[in-house]
């Protein structure tokens, strides 16, 4: 589903954001991108969506050589990726129904598809009650449940999360977690990027550690508090 | 086009349409704007085209006048041979002959009261002459210049008059109405372009959260500049017919106003209003106005964020 082959990503003023890394994800894995604040772990993500091009290096999405992707077809792959964010975006002046709309307006569904797709989701992610107010209305858990649905309402094989759970407490990110999670047994490959302890340990799944910028593990769930304690404590 | 691809311009004219209903003042504002700048802009196509129009008929006067030796009547064989000459130059569209006796008769006429001054004359003095009127479409300076040289070359021929400085005088009006009416226009239609790219900047600004998670969830850039086109257009749209509305609410409660004064400027003639089609081409700069100020603004609008 995602390779990635010698990577780069450097600034103006010569930064890197990212630095020669390489990564190969499998249709169907459930993966949890880390590492301390600053490691990567949204520059990796934004690649993957196309907001960003790589100084070097190549990246393969569902297929597709987003590297070599012109502008114009940037927002074919992004109907193909989910993407949910720490802050929610959602817009605010606009029901739960018009903001997980959008996505399937946007693909050009019908609109009395889009009403039986959108009432479904909604439903089956505990906000059939809420499907006409206004996310200031909502709690912040029913907030990026509403981002959840508005990323997979087009059933989209991959899932991208940059700190999904960063704005709730920790009873709430469980059951956002228990949401992607069952995505992912719907057949969506998952890549969560995360420094919450409690979800890795939650979560029994690879994990990639990213450390300035750099790819410095990939291994399974036993291996990565050793990891962690290498790299300096950056658990919390 | 495919019923997905129809659908996605739906749902893009739906969201400019909700754009403009969530920021109703942004909004009017600019089509006040704008209104006002096309109102200038009528203001001044509409005394351009009744100047114009007076310009034309004056001009529909103009006479070149070939005065000869010759002396006979109009059926006089020598007079009919130069008429003939005459007529055949490029540039006569008619022409008519005035005999020593009709020109004695029309400056008796003329004088009037004063006409005995004529009696002491012991002979016709006036010589003979012919009036030409060229074609309505002639009336450069240098054109007229060289017709009125080759008919003076004509034997018979003597003098040749035809009010050049009145021409000229006409052709530089012509020209200075036009030229101020192309520089006033480039300047209106830059300011009022600038107005709407202003606008829509405004516009993009305020929706930036949206464009942003329409970019997220697959938005072409054209679903995301489609709206703002809209948006652009309506404005322009509505602007000109605004414009046109208050343009001719004025004329018709202003003409009266001005009475003899405008009657005087126009040379007897009504003013005229636009008529459907110069209406109709005002509106449509209006939304062309509106799609452009828009597209300008949306030029560097990022493909990938």
């Amino acid at each position: 589903m995602i390779q990635m082959y010698h990577v780069d990503l450097r600034y103006a003023g010569g930064t890197y954001g990212l630095r020669d890394v390489s990564l190969v994800l499998e249709r169907g894995d459930f993966v949890f991108l880390t590492g301390a604040s600053g490691a990567g772990k949204t520059s990796l993500l934004r690649l993957l969506f196309g907001a960003q091009k790589p100084s070097a290096g190549q990246i393969l999405v569902a297929g597709r050589n987003i590297t070599r992707l012109p502008a114009s077809q940037i927002p074919h792959l992004r109907r193909e990726i989910g993407v949910i964010f720490q802050d929610f975006k959602l817009l605010p002046e606009r029901s739960v129904y018009e903001n997980v709309a959008i996505a399937l307006e946007i693909a050009g569904v019908s609109r009395s598809e889009i009403r039986t797709r959108v009432w479904s989701m909604l439903k089956r992610l505990g906000l059939g009650h809420r499907i006409d107010h206004k996310p200031r209305m909502l709690s912040g858990g029913e907030q990026q449940r509403v981002a959840i649905a508005r990323a997979l309402v087009n059933d989209p094989p991959l899932l991208l999360a940059d700190e999904p759970t960063g704005n709730l407490d920790p009873g709430l990110a469980l059951d956002i977690m228990d949401i992607i999670a069952d995505a992912h047994a719907r057949g969506t490959t998952v890549v969560v990027a995360t420094h919450d302890p409690a979800l890795l340990d939650r979560y029994r799944h690879r994990r990639v550690v990213l450390d300035g910028g750099r790819l410095a593990s990939t291994r399974g769930p036993e291996e990565y508090s050793s990891a962690l304690r290498h790299l300096g404590g950056t658990r919390a | 086009m495919d019923a997905r691809a129809t659908r996605r311009i739906g749902a893009a004219l739906r969201a400019g349409a909700r754009g403009a209903r969530e920021r109703p003042l942004v909004f009017l504002l600019a089509v006040a704007t704008m209104a006002g700048g096309l109102l200038v802009l009528g203001a001044y196509l509409l005394v351009v085209a009744n100047l114009r129009g007076v310009l034309a008929r004056a001009g529909e006067d103009l006479r070149l006048v070939a005065f000869t030796e010759l002396r006979g009547a109009a059926n006089d064989g020598a007079v009919t041979a130069l008429d003939a000459r005459i007529r055949a130059q490029e540039g006569v569209a008619s022409l008519s002959y005035v005999a020593p006796a009709e020109a004695i008769t029309r400056l008796r006429a003329d004088l009037g009261q004063d006409a005995g001054v004529l009696d002491g004359l012991e002979r016709n003095p006036l010589p003979g002459s012919f009036e030409i009127a060229p074609p309505r479409e002639l009336r450069d300076p240098k054109e007229l210049h060289a017709l009125a040289d080759r008919i003076a070359a004509l034997p018979g021929v003597t003098e040749v008059r035809w009010g050049e400085p009145w021409v000229e005088g006409y052709a530089r009006l012509v020209r200075i109405v036009e030229w101020v009416g192309v520089g006033l226009g480039a300047f209106l239609l830059l300011v009022l372009g600038a107005i709407v790219a202003s606008t829509v900047r405004l516009s993009l600004h305020a929706r930036a959260d949206e464009i942003q998670i329409q970019r997220l969830v697959g938005a072409g850039g054209w679903f995301v500049r489609l709206p703002f086109c809209l948006e652009g257009a309506l404005q322009g749209l509505l602007a000109a017919a605004l414009a046109l509305l208050v343009l001719r609410a004025a004329f018709a409660l202003g003409l009266p106003l001005l009475g003899d004064a405008l009657a005087w400027a126009l040379g007897g003639r009504p003013a005229v209003f636009f008529g459907a089609g110069e209406a109709a081409a005002l509106v449509a700069l209006g939304v062309l106005l509106g799609l452009g100020g828009a597209l300008a603004s949306l030029v560097n609008l990022d493909e990938r964020a």
